[in-house]
C-alpha cells in the first residue's frame, strides 16, 4: 500500500516483492508458534480421546474430568498459592536489594550484586539437586514452603532488575528534596521512593510470578507430595496421555497470557517513557 | 554551642566560617566565611565547578564539610542532619514528587508529623495564592510548565516557614523570556516576606538583577563579596575583573607616582590610575582594569593621559549599544562599549586606526598579592585591590 505513493519509483515494485516476503516469512513464523497452542485449546473442547480431525463434536467434558480427578487441580491451586507468594517474597528482597544497590556506596556493593543474579546462572538441574539436598538436612523437604523459598532465590534477581531499572529514572534530587522538607530517611523511603518505584515493583512482581508458575525442574526437585502444576503435567503424562491435559494446558496458557498482558500494560509504557515530572 | 551564639549579631541569619570541603585530592572549598544578614537577598556567583553549588548544599546539610562551622540565626546548626535543618532548597530540575499532584506536593513538608488537616489546607492554599498557583492546585506535576513547576516548588519550601530559602539555579532550566518574568516575580516575593534568599546562580544578570549582595567565587574561594555596583566598578580581584562584565586588563610596572597618581608602564603605553590611599610602590606589578564602557575613542594625536592607539578588529552590534573590539600594537585585546554607533569619526571600518583613551579615576589598580589566610601555600597568587 504504502509502495502506490511512489508508483513511478522503480525500486518500488522490487521493495513491495520483499515486503510480500517478509510478511510470507512472518506468517509462516506465527503459524508455527500459534499452531500447537491453537490445537491444544481446541483439543480442550472436542469429544475425541485422540487427536485427529476436529469433527466429533464440541463438550466441556475434559475439564470436567479434570475437577473430578482433582490432583491436576490440586496442583494448579498449589501453584496459585506458591507463585504469588513466592513472587510477593522476591519483590520484597528485590525492592530493599536494587534500593540498596541504587542509594549506597559500600564495601562489597559489586559482589553483592554479582550474589543476587548468580541463581539465574547456575544450571536449575544443579540448583534443584543442592536446594534438595539441603533441604532434607534441615526438615524442610516436600513441602509447598519450600518450594516458595526456592522459587524465591531464582526469582528474586529477575523482579530486582525490573525494580533497577525503574529506580534507575528516579533522579538523587528526589529523595533529597524529601529530606530537605524535614522526611527520616524512612519517611522518604515510605513516601517518595516507594510510590516512584511502585511500577517497577508490579511489573517485577508479575515477571517473577510468571517464572514461578512455569518452573518446573526446581519444583520436580524439592516439592515432594504437594506438587505444583508443571509437576503434576509431567507425572500426568508420564503415565497416561488423554485430553485433559490439553485442558490443563489451556488453563495455564489463559494464566500466563493474562499476567504477561499485565506486564504488558504496566511495565512497557514505564520503561519506556522517560521520567516525567519536575523533569528534563 | 550557645557560647558562640551570644557573639553572633542577632540580625544575622546565616554566618559561614571557615567552610572547607575536600573531595579525596580535591579541594572543592578552601576556607569560606561568609555571612548574610536578614532579609537580605545574596547570590554567589562563579564559574563552573567553583564551588557554588557544594557550598549551598552543606549549608542545606545534604554534603558534609570538612571543617568548618555554620551558624543559622545564631545557632550552630554543623551538626544537624538535613531533615532537621530550618533551611529549604529550591532546586534547578525543580525535583518535584511525580506521583503527588501540585497540594500534596505543596503541603509534603507539613505533612510528615502530626498535622491538623484543616490548617495545613489552609495553608496550603495562601502559599499558592502568593505564589499564583491557586487554581492549578489539583493539577498533576506532569501538567505544568516549567515556570509553574518552579512556583510548585518554591511554594513547597517556603510553606513550611524556613529561617532562610536557598536556591540552586532555580531558572536555568527555563526559557530567556520566563527567567527574566520569574526574576522580579522572585525579587518581589522575597522582599514581601522578608526571608533571606541565598542564590545560587552562573548568571551574572540574574545575580546583579536581583541580590542585595553579591559573593563571586572561584575554585573554592570566595573572590568578591559585596553589592552588584562595587563588584561591578571596583573588582578586587584579577578573577573578578575577568569574570565581571567586560573589563580590560592590563599588566604592568609602576614607574612614577605623583600628583595622587600612579604612571604604569604596560606593554603598548604608560597608563595612569589613581593612586588610592595604600598606593603601591614603584617597580611593584601591577594590573589595571578598565571597563569597556569607561573607553573612549578620540582624534589620532589628541594629546592627554591614558591615550592608546589600537586598530579596529571587530563590531558587535547588539541593540542598545555597539561593543567595538580593538587590538593594540603588543596584540592585546581592547573592548570599547559605545552607546551609539559613532558619527564624529564616521562609520567605523575594520583595521580603521583609532585612538583610545579613559579618564584615570576610571582605573582600578589591582596589586599581586598572597590571599590573605594562605600565606604558607606556595604558588597561590591573586590580585587584590587597592584604595578601597
Amino acid at each position: 500500500m504504502a509502495s502506490a505513493i511512489h508508483p513511478s519509483d522503480p525500486l518500488a515494485a522490487d521493495g513491495r516483492g520483499w515486503r510480500l516476503a517478509g510478511r510470507l516469512y512472518m506468517a509462516v513464523g506465527y503459524f508455527f508458534l500459534v499452531l500447537p497452542i491453537a490445537t491444544m485449546i481446541v483439543f480442550s473442547f472436542q469429544k475425541g480421546q485422540f487427536a485427529s480431525i476436529p469433527g466429533q463434536g464440541w463438550t466441556f467434558q475434559w475439564y470436567g474430568k479434570l475437577f473430578d480427578d482433582g490432583t491436576l487441580l490440586a496442583a494448579l491451586l498449589n501453584s496459585l498459592i506458591v507463585s504469588p507468594l513466592a513472587a510477593t517474597g522476591a519483590c520484597v528482597l528485590g525492592f530493599l536489594a536494587a534500593y540498596s544497590i541504587h542509594r549506597f556506596r559500600f564495601w562489597g556493593r559489586g559482589a553483592f550484586s554479582v550474589l543476587l543474579v548468580l541463581p539465574v546462572l547456575i544450571p536449575p538441574l544443579i540448583l534443584g539437586v543442592a536446594f534438595l539436598g539441603l533441604l532434607s538436612r534441615i526438615g524442610l523437604q516436600g513441602q509447598l514452603s519450600s518450594v516458595i523459598l526456592t522459587h524465591m532465590v531464582v526469582i528474586t534477581a529477575p523482579a530486582m532488575a525490573v525494580i533497577q531499572l525503574r529506580l534507575g529514572q528516579m533522579p538523587s534530587s528526589l529523595e533529597e528534596a524529601a529530606w530537605d522538607l524535614g522526611a527520616t530517611q524512612f519517611q522518604t523511603l515510605y513516601k517518595v521512593v516507594l510510590p516512584f518505584a511502585l511500577p517497577g515493583i508490579a511489573g517485577g512482581w508479575l515477571l517473577a510470578f510468571t517464572f514461578s508458575f512455569d518452573e518446573f525442574i526446581i519444583a520436580w526437585f524439592v516439592s515432594g507430595f504437594e506438587q505444583t502444576l508443571p509437576v503434576a503435567v509431567y507425572a500426568y503424562i508420564v503415565g497416561s496421555v488423554d485430553p485433559s491435559l490439553n485442558a490443563v494446558g489451556s488453563i495455564v496458557f489463559a494464566l500466563s497470557m493474562l499476567s504477561l498482558i499485565g506486564v504488558e500494560l504496566l511495565l512497557f509504557p514505564i520503561l519506556l517513557s522517560q521520567y516525567r515530572s519536575g523533569d528534563d | 554551642m550557645n557560647v558562640i551564639s551570644d557573639i553572633a549579631a542577632p540580625q544575622v541569619d546565616l554566618e559561614l566560617r571557615g567552610i572547607a570541603k575536600n573531595f579525596g585530592d580535591f579541594v572543592a572549598l578552601e576556607h569560606v566565611d561568609l555571612s548574610i544578614e536578614r532579609g537580605e537577598f545574596v547570590a554567589i556567583m562563579g564559574p563552573s565547578g567553583c564551588g557554588k553549588t557544594t557550598l549551598l548544599r552543606i549549608v542545606a546539610g545534604l554534603e558534609s564539610m570538612s571543617s568548618g562551622q555554620l551558624l543559622l540565626r545564631g545557632q550552630d546548626i554543623s551538626a544537624l542532619p538535613v531533615h532537621k535543618r530550618s533551611t529549604r532548597l529550591v532546586w534547578q530540575n525543580f525535583a518535584l514528587f511525580p506521583h503527588l499532584n501540585v497540594r500534596q506536593n505543596i503541603a509534603f513538608g507539613l505533612t510528615l508529623g502530626r498535622h491538623d488537616k484543616a490548617a495545613v489546607k489552609a495553608k496550603v492554599d495562601e502559599i499558592a495564592e502568593l505564589v499564583q498557583l491557586g487554581q492549578f492546585l489539583d493539577r498533576r506535576v506532569s501538567q505544568l510548565s516549567g515556570g509553574q513547576k518552579q512556583r510548585v516548588g518554591i511554594a513547597r519550601a517556603l510553606v513550611t516557614e524556613p529561617e532562610i530559602l536557598l536556591l540552586d539555579e532555580p531558572l536555568s532550566a527555563l526559557d530567556a523570556h520566563l527567567r527574566i518574568r520569574m526574576q522580579s516575580e522572585m525579587k518581589r516575593l522575597q522582599q514581601r516576606l522578608g526571608l533571606s534568599f541565598l542564590y545560587v546562580t552562573h548568571n551574572q544578570s540574574e545575580a546583579f538583577s536581583m541580590a542585595d549582595r553579591v559573593v563571586v567565587m572561584n575554585k573554592g574561594r570566595i573572590e568578591q563579596y559585596g553589592p552588584p555596583e562595587e563588584i561591578y566598578t571596583r573588582p578586587r580581584t584579577h578573577f573578578v575583573a575577568e569574570f565581571v562584565g567586560s573589563n580590560n586588563i592590563f599588566d604592568g610596572k609602576v614607574v612614577d607616582m605623583q600628583d595622587g597618581l600612579i604612571r604604569v608602564q604596560c606593554a603598548d603605553a604608560i597608563i595612569s590610575a589613581a593612586a588610592g590611599e595604600r598606593p603601591p610602590g614603584k617597580g611593584s606589578t601591577v594590573s589595571l582594569v578598565v571597563q569597556a564602557d569607561k573607553v573612549r575613542s578620540s582624534p589620532i594625536g589628541m594629546p592627554g593621559e591614558n591615550m592608546l592607539g589600537a586598530v579596529l578588529s571587530g563590531r558587535e552590534f547588539t541593540g542598545s549599544q555597539v561593543i567595538y573590539y580593538l587590538e593594540t600594537a603588543s596584540g592585546g585585546e581592547v573592548k570599547m562599549v559605545a552607546q551609539e554607533p559613532f558619527s564624529q569619526t564616521g562609520r567605523a571600518a575594520i583595521n580603521m586606526a583609532m585612538q583610545l583613551y579613559w579618564s584615570p579615576a576610571d582605573t582600578v589598580v589591582l596589586r599581586p598579592n598572597i590571599v590573605p589566610g594562605v600565606e604558607n601555600m606556595p604558588g597561590r597568587h591573586s590580585y587584590v585591590a587597592l584604595g578601597t
